[in-house]
């Protein structure tokens, strides 16, 4: 009991004050060194992409801006303690921690890639990352069993099991992208570019950033009954995702013109936080739903001793929206932004465009009548399934059914 | 400012928040209209698709083209205006209470009816020690302090300008429309295609249910067009090499653009949107099935050439040099393979029906064979129901033809008999007849194509069979023209809505009173907060204060603890 105690403290200990401090400027320093090699280093970023990051020099360059970084930090620390309770810095640590640790296990597999005279564009079955995904698909369909388990037989060990399973998830979907990243490069330079390029990676980018999101906010605040909702979403979208494999559409394609731009990086994943918090919405919505339910019906007293209260869910799927409409706002005005140096103008009513924006109006009328009608509960717990129903739509029915600017991911 | 007082109810009804929401709703189901009917298609299409009537409801409410219909125009308008009386009534009256003198005193009822409260009775301290530790312990708190009636007030204001956030998102959300709107009147957005080697001025763009024209004030020539594929047949990238010519004289010369990287020139950006065959030259050559003769058309991509003796007709559609296919069988892995050039064209003429055929300049190589010339002929004219049609011979020379014809005289000659000898004899004295003593090597792979041909071109009801000999190929370049002077101020108002939407969610305003109240030697103290948006998030930062809170008052010099 003292012994998991004291280790819980020094865990916590490491992720504050000083250590945490020192840790952020040395992220922040590597951070530094690696755009300034980008903009200064010896030949200049250029066509290779990727690969001119990973080479000896880059290192030297993100090592030594580490070191400043740490230096810095830890001079700063000490003669200033009270800049090390920056919120900034204990906010942004945990996710530069995540961060690092992805890249890390990323390097871990690089080094299983089998042969290069064995890598060819026709036959990618043999990459590594296809089995880390197939990995990640497992993991998350447990993680989903187990949360749901734990509605039922709500022991600790069982809630600790679908948390630890859901963030293997998350670094194994994570990993497997930046993996991808780095073997599109071994196929051939040429083809090298960003794991966002078509319907099957965005999806992996998908699950990684629903779990994560939600897994924010069960650890703050203690929501693990909303889990089994929004594990059950993210595994409808990993059997979706195996059936694209399936179909053949897993391989890593080359990119057409119209993709070859730095601003795929950044429209693309900013994309994917707004839908992603929707999922986790819809997620406490249908929670609430079924607690509302259970509720009426009486006799459930155990199973809704699990769940957060009405109102707490009420508050997480506000929270989730909150997330999810600033970061789709961007996302929107990043797209038009790409579409203005892209195909002549920053808006043309693409389908995907207008479904963009019904999205986004349709959680514009959630926040109306949350904030200024006072309404709450039920009504708006069905509107963050309707919405997301209308995301679902706006992420891939639009590839399926309407054609348009935006048919690089269709089916 | 003073308003008729019959002008109010009306006002009220406009900036109230029913008619946001109901606006919002309609927007998003008017906007899906659009995107399920194909907009600004051939008014032919539509005519198929809806039949007549339908195509006259349709057309007359500006479903075709229906973002620039009037009717959602003026939906936008009315959000607009909508928008514009909300921000008039809302605006100063929340800019006059975010400037307001903060109140700290607060009665007692309010206070209790705080969602977050807590108590505490401090022994053996004074109001002015607890204040102290109070003060030292609200780190970036807006701090308002007052005294009455014994009681000490502390304010703690935190994002008490988050009204501001209200004001800048839907400010935003106006600018941006006003952007839309000079955009729309002001600007342009249209395609231009120019052949390699020649000048073009004019774009054209959908105007209703035809097509407008727009001069540009300068011309743009295309000097040359590139296009590099990767080794699956996708294009890689297409760039054209410009120069724009100002009144006589070349003002950018030679410049490149590709997708994603446009020219900017005179307000006007010019984008690489498209490209095509830009009329190449194309040297056919026809073998004509009834008589043996071979002769050669010149003609070109778009144009239509009439044989004057059977009346066929050849309309010329496109010329490919790259044709990459996937060789594999499915669930083998990829094998791409160049099939070399090919034309594309419409054969129609009396009495035969009109089929797309895609004809290669080169034979079909397996495995080191020649399987002979390649053709794929689609019955629908459709792309997508293209089927492979070999017709044997290798139409790339012309030693099959000659062979063929041969072969076929002789078997004529020799009328009935249709033994296998008699045709092996038939084809050795062909053979005898085209080459003489001296036998070509593969003479076998030709016999197998002579007689592969003898099968397949039997069958096929066309006068000729035309194939691709030689081409000059020219490319146009797609190019789209757009100049829109209200695009920054869409970006102003993007950064404004950023902004906006994260003053709103992530500064809410927090308050946070502590009230003290000395009694003897004791102290009372009350901490009530309150917050506009994200609960959760407060109740938690509520906590961690009151924890705060609880260390210093346990730590003060006084000998006070709590009860």
């Amino acid at each position: 009991m003292t012994a998991i105690a004291a280790s819980r403290l020094n865990f916590e200990t490491l992720n504050r004050g000083l250590p945490a401090f020192v840790r952020f400027c040395t992220y922040l320093g590597a951070i530094a060194g690696v755009t300034a090699y980008s903009m200064y280093g010896p030949a200049g970023y250029g066509d290779e992409g990727l690969l001119y990051f990973l080479t000896p020099s880059s290192f030297a360059w993100a090592g030594i801006g580490a070191l400043a970084g740490l230096a810095s930090g830890f001079a700063t620390g000490m003669a200033r303690p009270s800049i090390t309770e920056a919120k900034l810095s204990l906010n942004l640590v945990p996710w530069l921690d995540g961060a690092l640790m992805m890249i890390l296990i990323a390097a871990f597999w690089s080094m299983l890639e089998p042969n290069a005279s064995l890598i060819s564009y026709a036959d990618q079955s043999n990459l590594i990352s296809g089995r880390v995904i197939m990995t990640m698909n497992i993991v998350f369909l447990s993680s989903a069993l187990l949360y749901i388990t734990y509605l039922f037989a709500p022991v600790s060990i069982v809630g600790n099991l679908a948390t630890a399973t859901a963030w293997i998830g998350v670094y194994a979907g994570g990993s497997a992208l930046l993996l991808r990243w780095y073997e599109s490069y071994l196929l051939s330079a040429e083809i090298g570019h960003a794991p966002v390029s078509n319907l099957y990676e965005v999806f992996i980018l998908l699950f990684c950033i629903t779990t994560v999101i939600y897994l924010s906010l069960e650890r703050r605040y203690q929501a693990k009954a909303m889990g089994a909702f929004v594990m059950a979403l993210v595994s409808a979208g990993v059997f979706f995702g195996i059936w694209l494999s399936a179909r053949g559409h897993a391989d890593i394609k080359p990119l057409v013109p119209a993709l070859q731009s730095y601003w795929m990086k950044i429209h693309v994943p900013m994309n994917f936080i707004g839908y992603g918090s929707f999922a986790v919405a819809c997620g406490a919505g249908m929670a609430y739903l079924v607690r509302d339910h259970l509720e009426q019906k009486g006799n459930y007293s155990r199973l809704l001793a699990v769940f957060p209260s009405l109102d707490q869910l009420d508050q997480l799927a506000y929270k989730a929206v909150a997330i999810g409409f600033p970061a789709f706002t961007m996302a929107t005005i990043l797209g038009a932004a790409w579409a203005s140096e892209a195909w002549g103008g920053y808006w043309s009513w693409d389908p995907k465009e207008t479904w963009a924006l019904v999205v986004l109006l349709t959680y514009g009328a959630y926040l109306h009548v949350r904030v200024s009608h006072g309404w709450k509960g039920r009504p708006l717990a069905w509107w963050t399934v309707a919405g997301f129903l209308v995301t679902v739509f706006c992420f891939v029915g639009v590839n399926m059914y309407l054609s348009g600017l935006h048919s690089y991911g269709s089916l | 400012m003073t308003m008729p007082a019959w002008f109010k109810p009306y006002l009220d009804r406009l900036s109230s928040m029913s008619l946001a929401i109901a606006l919002l709703v309609v927007l998003a189901l008017a906007s899906v209209v659009g995107t399920v009917l194909l907009q600004n298609q051939m008014q032919a299409d539509y005519l198929r698709q809806f039949g007549p009537l339908w195509y006259n409801v349709f057309r007359s409410l500006g479903l075709f083209d229906m973002y620039h219909a009037g009717w959602f125009r003026g939906l936008l308008g009315f959000l607009m205006v909508s928008l514009v009386v909300c921000l008039w009534r809302h605006t100063p009256r929340m800019i006059r209470e975010m400037r307001k003198k903060r109140k700290a005193i607060i009665a007692d009822k309010s206070l209790q009816r705080f969602h977050h409260l807590h108590h505490w009775t401090l022994k053996n301290t004074s109001s002015v020690l607890t204040l102290a530790a109070i003060k030292s312990n609200l780190h970036g708190w807006e701090k308002s302090i007052a005294e009455s009636d014994g009681k000490t007030y502390v304010r703690s204001d935190k994002g008490r300008w988050n009204k501001w956030g209200y004001i800048l998102v839907h400010s935003a959300i106006l600018v941006i429309l006003i952007g839309g709107w000079i955009g729309a009147h002001y600007g342009f957005r249209g395609t231009m295609n120019i052949v390699e080697g020649s000048t073009d001025n004019t774009i054209s763009f959908v105007k209703g249910t035809g097509t407008g024209h727009l001069k540009m004030p300068f011309d743009i020539r295309c000097d040359s067009f590139f296009i590099d594929f990767y080794p699956t047949g996708m294009p890689k990238a297409f760039r054209s090499t410009l120069s724009i010519i100002d009144h006589g004289k070349v003002v950018i010369d030679h410049q490149s653009i590709i997708v994603n990287s446009p020219l900017y020139y005179k307000g006007v950006r010019i984008y690489q949107a498209s490209f095509g065959d830009g009329g190449s030259d194309l040297g056919i050559k026809l073998f004509r099935l009834d008589t043996g003769k071979v002769e050669t058309i010149k003609t070109r991509v778009y144009d239509t050439w009439h044989d004057p003796k059977t009346g066929v007709s050849l309309e010329f559609t496109n010329l490919r040099l790259y044709n990459i296919e996937n060789m594999a069988n499915p669930g083998e892995p990829k094998k791409f393979k160049d099939l070399g050039p090919a034309v594309e064209f419409i054969l129609r003429g009396p009495g035969l029906k009109s089929v797309k055929v895609k004809s290669f300049m080169r034979p079909f190589i397996m495995n080191g064979q020649d399987r002979g010339t390649l053709m794929m002929v689609s019955m629908t004219g459709e792309d997508q129901d293209y089927e492979p049609f070999s017709p044997g011979l290798d139409f790339s020379n012309t030693t099959d033809w000659k062979l063929y014809r041969n072969f076929v005289e002789v078997l004529q000659k020799q009328k009935g008999d249709h033994s296998r000898k008699a045709n092996f004899l038939a084809f050795k004295s062909a053979l005898e007849h085209v080459f003489g003593k001296k036998l070509p090597d593969h003479f076998q792979q030709m016999g197998a194509r002579i007689i592969q041909g003898m099968n397949n071109l039997s069958r096929v009801p066309w006068p000729f069979i035309p194939v691709l000999d030689d081409y000059d190929k020219v490319y146009y370049t797609g190019l789209e023209l757009a100049r829109d002077p209200g695009m920054n101020v869409v970006w102003i108002g993007s950064a404004m809505l950023v902004i906006g939407l994260c003053i709103m969610f992530y500064m809410p305003h927090r308050k946070l009173w502590l009230v003290l109240k000395q009694k003897g030697s004791d102290v009372e103290v009350t901490m009530g907060g309150v917050t506009n948006r994200n609960k959760l998030g407060f109740e938690q930062e509520f906590h961690g204060i009151l924890m705060k809170m609880e260390e210093a008052f346990a730590s003060s010099p006084s000998t006070g603890g709590k009860v």
